[in-house]
């Protein structure tokens, strides 16, 4: 990296311009890069039937998130069908089991089985998401910086990730729904700030100390690069196929969490299947078996389903970002 | 029971294969040798050339991929193949025992060096109490050249030439017939090497044991063996006293390899007379194997396997032998 | 390794004095104070909330309150519980921290037992149904929801086969003029337990100096019969039949948490066998003629247990979770369901104590699993 400094007149626009050209031929050929190898890791998770099924099951409960605006906008008349409000009068007897007019039946107070069904997939998905983008984001900054800081901060940010470890994070959470209410957005952020500082930072730290250690930070460092433009432009881009892994297991966990504690009945929410399942457990229609299946067969079917649709797209997310765990062809 | 001259171990017509996703490889084809009771032989080549493969076979630890397509190997007369799983467990260490390629790890890294050795010789119930058995390592450890107080210590406290000095006392714990030492100092430094090697033949005359001695270094193999094989591409390409083989060698292969090596105790270098690379197994070429990277490769070695050139018992699988007393047998 | 044991030690008592300082703040930071829920009522008049604020120490400084807390938590105080006043908190966790723990312990060891034996297993017989049937159900179990499958263990096991009471410590018909308390018959069965389990270590630790060629003929008899004088010294106890009771009551959470928490044992095994399995020293093993199984166990097994051993931890902290759930739905009177109970009536000095009895679990598990993989490795025993 020569580019002699320039002196002399004050950089016209033109200069400007040039420098704002070569910054987009920059990022376009980052992001051409990052579109091919995306595509190549695109094609190793598909090929595992893990990676296959578990996408096929998160589409699909995509897709029933978004029947349920749809549904209630055209199709669903919202006084019988509302997830929380509604009641069907035409049942004599609540619960009552599936018919044409509810698919699922209706829950002990009346309400659509299906509605709520589809209603929390959606509080699921958001759920899910903000949690593992919270954890990722933490995690990375934080692997990132205690990798290249080291020491001290290393040292402090890690001993931290030990406490978080050692914790129970259930009965941690149950504790944090004593001394403060909490709703869905509180509950993701918890979550992924757990998640963030504990194990997922110990993993992305050991990932960045590997890129660390490689020539080109090195070379960046020669060429001028400060402690910031490093961490954030050489070192965090390495580490994002990683943490695109993790944000899968948080998902699963923040589902899971989110399920215990809502069928604890520890949870401000409006609806989810935690709930669904609460409702039904708490009116004591669970053991009476079978004879009452739809209350809890479709939301407990659903958690395990997409926790475990989640959890099967990070162990085939794993195959792509550790090349050590392809099956290999000899 | 068996006649003295009769010779210790027959392998003949051996041929093994790897059942593997690209299709078959053929790791071993058509070798026959005879070893003599007492005496040391060499198998040297390349890596891959299939010398480790024919030493799994006299051992019969083949992986399950492998299939033994033709041929026998005779340990006094008796075909291993053909014995059941538990008789042949009883034939390993007691008559065949083994010096494995990579020492560093063959040793058991949470038990003692002592107990793996005496775990060898209760097995085989060579002593009759553990006393016994203990001074017998105790014995052995000085035969190698160690302490026996090391015999308390665990492997992660062995330098490498330790560690192999109590392989080779592993090895030998049960009074094999045969000894097979698959690239025994490989990863140890050049003066280790020597006089691990000195010690082995001292040994080997001492017990009169017989010993496969394989390794890619042609000056080791000169030095301790009486007869010595060279392989290339799965097959036995020349083989006959050491002395006459060194001296005069027939196959172009053995020339190049040798050429590589200056002297026995001199400096190594890399392969520069010998370009290419082995062949690729799973589709060897047809002809004369070596026919790629011969240069005096006529017509012929591209499509004929070449017959067997003989003087006493030195011989040769080549078209244009370079040491012109080996003739063709009828 | 002393050295090692003594770092890791310390490590956790700071853990420790970590999670009181956390719990103190965390309780600062939720609105309103422990005070508040007397206070809150409007007929009292501001002189005697300020005197209620003041024998809670509310009217002092935060590091004031921080050090007393800090001083009473290290003396045992942990205050008197609001649910069940006036009976201290650490009252009543010394009745129900036994019964969580009797849950836990059974249930991890079990698990580990059954998850680390069949682990072994399929990855040494690979392929067939039987791998095929034990990853599936491993899984299965691995992903169930575990409310929902302590359900259907209770619909199944509790109603359809009756076999099992539905839940809760003991049936009160059978305790139904009973004149010793459950806590004292299940005291005695813990130290029936801890007699019987102490018997067994030292009679393998007897049958070790003959080495090992003592076979396992001799030691199932004797501990056999030891296990047969406690049975019959109970039959004879007079109180055989509540013992009995609390045992019905006991099969099936511990075997739902088992359930639960075996899968990601034999999983875990199973991975960690297929690494060990390629290794050197187990070729060697079957160079040197040594029969399968003891290739396999020691081995492949031993060293395949390291790696499980460290991720032991999360395995505890799953189970520690897992047990709270159980308790929930069992009614099983442990620190989980005294937690729930305390959450759900805000009875926050109970809540801080099961806490921190859990914190205390989890930190205690963290370092029984580093003395186990000293223990078990000889590279770091010897450091």
């Amino acid at each position: 990296m020569t580019t002699p400094v320039p002196v002399g007149p004050i950089p016209t626009p033109e200069f400007e311009v040039e420098l704002g050209r070569g910054r987009v031929r920059f990022v376009l050929a980052r992001l051409r890069l990052m579109w091919r190898s995306f595509r190549s890791g695109w094609g190793i998770f598909m090929e595992s039937r893990m990676g296959r099924l578990s996408l096929f099951t998160i589409v699909a409960f995509a897709l029933m998130a978004a029947a349920h605006p749809i549904l209630m906008a055209f199709v669903w008349d919202p006084a019988t069908y509302d997830p929380v409000t509604g009641y069907s009068f035409d049942q004599v007897e609540q619960p009552a089991p599936p018919s044409w007019k509810h698919p699922l039946g209706t829950d002990p107070l009346g309400r659509d089985v299906l509605s709520q069904l589809l209603y929390s997939t959606r509080s699921e998905f958001v759920l899910g998401i903000t949690a593992a983008l919270v954890t990722v984001g933490i995690a990375t900054f934080v692997g990132a910086v205690a990798a290249y800081y080291g020491r001290l901060l290393d040292a402090f940010f890690m001993r931290l990730a030990d406490l978080i470890i050692a914790l129970p994070a259930i009965s941690l959470l149950i504790v944090l729904s004593a001394l403060f209410h909490l709703n869905l957005f509180y509950l993701a952020l918890i979550i992924g700030v757990l998640g963030g500082f504990g194990g997922t930072a110990i993993i992305l730290k050991s990932q960045a100390l590997s890129i660390k250690v490689k020539p080109f930070i090195e070379a960046a460092r020669v060429a001028g690069g400060g402690d910031f433009h490093i961490i954030f432009v050489h070192i965090i881009p390495h580490l994002l196929p990683l943490a695109l892994l993790y944000m899968m297991f948080t998902v699963t966990s923040a589902i899971f969490a989110e399920a215990v504690l809502s069928f604890l009945g520890l949870l401000d929410l409006r609806m989810s299947w935690g709930i669904m399942i609460h409702t039904a457990n708490t009116g004591g229609y669970l053991l009476g078996g079978t004879r009452y299946w739809w209350l809890i067969v479709p939301a407990g079917a659903s958690i395990t389903l997409l926790c475990s649709a989640f959890y099967l797209a990070g162990r085939a997310l794993d195959e792509v970002v550790n090349p050590r765990l392809r099956r290999r062809n000899d | 029971m068996t006649d003295r001259s009769d010779p210790l171990l027959t392998v003949d017509g051996l041929s093994l294969s790897y059942q593997t996703r690209q299709g078959e490889v053929q790791a071993i084809r058509n070798v026959s040798f005879e070893l003599a009771r007492g005496s040391a032989l060499g198998l040297v080549g390349e890596s891959g050339c299939g010398k480790t493969s024919v030493a799994n076979c006299l051992m019969r630890l083949l992986p399950d991929n492998a299939r033994l397509s033709a041929g026998r190997v005779l340990l006094d007369g008796q075909d291993v193949f053909l014995l059941t799983e538990e008789e042949m467990r009883l034939q390993r260490w007691r008559r065949i025992s083994m010096v494995f390629q990579a020492a560093m790890n063959v040793l058991n890294p949470v038990y003692r060096v002592g107990q793996q050795i005496i775990e060898a010789i209760e097995t085989h119930n060579v002593e009759p109490t553990d006393t016994a058995a203990r001074e017998r390592v105790a014995r052995l450890f000085r035969m190698v050249g160690l302490d026996p107080q090391l015999m308390e210590r665990y492997p992660h406290e062995f330098s490498g030439g330790m560690r192999q000095r109590a392989v080779i006392a592993m090895a030998l714990s049960c009074d094999p017939d045969l000894m097979i030492a698959d690239e025994p100092t490989t990863a140890l430094d050049v003066i280790v090497q020597d006089r691990i090697l000195r010690e082995l033949k001292a040994i080997q005359q001492q017990l009169a044991m017989s010993i496969i001695y394989i390794s890619h270094d042609i000056g080791a193999v000169a030095e301790v063996t009486d007869v010595v094989g060279v392989m290339y591409a799965g097959r036995l390409v020349e083989m006959g006293d050491t002395a006459d083989v060194f001296q005069t060698p027939a196959h172009p292969y053995t020339a190049a390899l040798m050429s590589s090596f200056p002297s026995i105790s001199g400096e190594r270098r890399p392969l520069t007379n010998l370009p290419g690379e082995p062949p690729n197994l799973s589709d060897p070429p047809p002809g004369c194997p070596f026919h790629p990277r011969c240069a005096y490769a006529t017509d012929v070695c591209r499509t004929e396997y070449p017959p067997q050139v003989k003087s006493g018992s030195h011989w040769a699988a080549c078209w244009h032998p370079l040491d012109v007393t080996l003739v063709p047998q009828s | 390794m002393t050295g090692y044991l003594v770092r890791r030690t310390g490590q956790m008592v700071l853990t420790l004095f970590l999670i009181i300082t956390f719990t103190f703040f965390l309780v600062q930071a939720q609105p309103g104070d422990y005070a508040s829920f007397y206070v809150l009522n409007p007929d009292l008049p501001p002189e005697v909330k300020d005197q209620i604020r003041a024998a809670f120490g509310l009217d002092k400084p935060a590091w004031q309150q921080y050090l007393i807390h800090l001083k009473n938590t290290l003396t045992g105080n942990l205050g008197v519980s609001f649910g069940n006043f006036p009976r201290p908190v650490l009252d009543v966790l010394a009745e129900r921290v036994p019964r969580t723990l009797v849950l836990f312990l059974t249930a991890t060891a079990v698990s580990f037992y059954i998850g680390f034996f069949l682990g072994k297993a399929i990855a040494w017989r690979r392929g067939g149904l039987f791998e095929y049937g034990a990853t599936i159900s491993g899984a299965m179990l691995f992903t169930a929801f575990t409310p929902a499958f302590a359900l259907m263990m209770i619909w199944v096991f509790a109603f359809r086969l009756g076999w099992f009471p539905v839940g809760k410590f003991l049936d009160p018909l059978v305790w139904r003029g009973a004149d010793v308390s459950a806590n004292y018959v299940f005291g005695n069965m813990l130290l029936s337990a801890a007699a019987f389990i102490t018997f067994a270590l030292l009679v393998m630790l007897f049958l070790k100096r003959f080495g090992r060629r003592v076979p396992s003929v001799v030691a199932l008899p004797i501990l056999l019969g030891g296990a047969l004088v406690i049975v019959v010294a109970w039959t004879l106890s007079g109180i055989g039949g509540l013992a009995l009771d609390i045992v019905k009551h006991m099969v099936l959470p511990v075997a739902t948490l088992t359930l639960i928490s075996f899968a990601g044992t034999m999983l875990l095994t199973r991975n960690s066998m297929l690494e060990t399995i390629r290794e050197d020293y187990v070729m060697a093993a079957r160079a040197k003629g040594l029969p399968d199984k003891q290739v396999r166990d020691r081995h492949a097994a031993r060293n395949a247990m390291l790696p499980i051993v460290t991720s032991l931890v999360y395995s505890l902290i799953f189970a520690i979770d897992g047990s709270v759930i159980i308790e929930s739905v069992f009614s099983w009177p442990g620190t989980g369901l005294t937690l729930l109970e305390a959450v759900r009536s805000e009875d926050l000095p109970l809540v801080m104590g099961a806490m921190l009895f859990i914190g205390t679990l989890s930190l205690l598990a963290h370092v029984i699993v580093d003395v186990l993989y000293v223990y078990l490795d000889p590279r770091i025993r010897y450091q």
